[in-house]
């Protein structure tokens, strides 16, 4: 934060989009962000991309089991139920 | 109330997870499967930090499996199944780790301060001018971009390669959050990272993917 305490830069925004995200921004600093965010179009699109980023990354799937290893597992789990 | 409500989905989640348990104890196979089904994607990236090879996170997470038999019965539901499971991987990879680890612990990959800005600090005004610290130039407005752009499947090439080259306390963090769908506390316990830490490395990894997605859409 800066020493004033009465204002963000758009250097600092850019640092504290993920805090702000999750909720971790003090009241006041989560106040002077969006104050910031309110009037600098700059970070109201930076903040728009870090969202977009965010969607984009959870629109990747997750890697499949390779059939072999679900194979050798359910094996396995076949086995420990006959040895309880 | 927030408060009450969050208590009541909480205990909704605990009482469908004790008949899950339940299910598995009593060795239903398709409550195995599904377990494997949605945790393998979120095990082998977790995995891939501890040894060096994918082939062997594979035999990392197979083995963990393993380990989670083993256990089942002894679970005590002090934590959630998930963060269980992904503590016993990290143990076995830990231990395999003996031989296959890399030279780097993950430990020493947590941040400890250094500078990483998000956004490199030429596109500021320098200290000392007027508007120090403010945009020389706007970044891109992606909500005026056409849809096919940001979802199309190039876009999501960029999004998977830019992951595969985070360093590896990264892309566990961002897998485990933004695509497995992990709780900040279910890194925390999986990783044994502090909820600062945690943020910090998300908060790199985000927007290590946004400059690669900006680098690409504003070509």
């Amino acid at each position: 934060m800066t020493e004033s305490h009465d204002h963000v830069t758009c250097q600092e925004v850019v640092e504290l989009v993920t805090d702000y995200f999750q909720g971790a921004l003090g009241p006041d600093e989560a106040d002077l962000f969006e104050q910031h965010i309110n009037f600098c179009e700059g970070c109201n699109w930076y903040v728009d991309q870090m969202r977009t980023t965010v969607a984009a990354v959870g629109r990747v799937r997750e890697e499949d089991v390779p059939p072999e290893m679900r194979d050798r597992l359910l094996a396995a789990f076949r086995d420990w139920k006959e040895r309880k | 109330m927030p408060q009450v409500q969050q208590d009541q989905t909480s205990s909704a989640a605990a009482a469908q997870e004790a008949e899950f348990l339940a299910r598995l104890r009593a060795g239903d196979e398709a409550a195995f499967e599904s377990l494997v089904e949605s945790y393998h994607g979120t095990m082998l990236a977790v995995a891939r930090d501890y040894v060096k090879t994918r082939d062997v996170a594979e035999e990392v997470v197979q083995e963990a499996w393993v380990g989670v038999l083993k256990g089942l019965d002894r679970f005590e539901g002090r934590s959630s199944l998930k963060t269980w499971v992904l503590r016993i991987l990290v143990n076995t990879a830990l231990t395999r780790g003996g031989r296959e680890a890399r030279s780097v612990p993950f430990s020493s990959l947590a941040p400890a301060g250094e500078d990483e800005p998000a956004v490199e600090p030429e596109r500021f005004r320098p200290p000392g001018e007027a508007f120090a610290g403010h945009w020389n130039a706007y970044p891109g407005n992606w909500s005026s971009l056409p849809e096919e752009g940001l979802l199309g499947r190039e876009t999501l090439d960029v999004v998977k390669a830019a992951i595969e080259m985070l360093p590896d306390a990264q892309r566990s963090v961002i897998t485990m959050r933004d695509i497995a769908g992990c709780s900040a506390e279910e890194v925390c316990e999986t990783l044994e990272l502090s909820e600062g830490n945690q943020r910090v490395l998300l908060h790199r990894a985000r927007s290590h993917v946004r400059a690669a997605l900006e680098r690409h859409l504003d070509d």
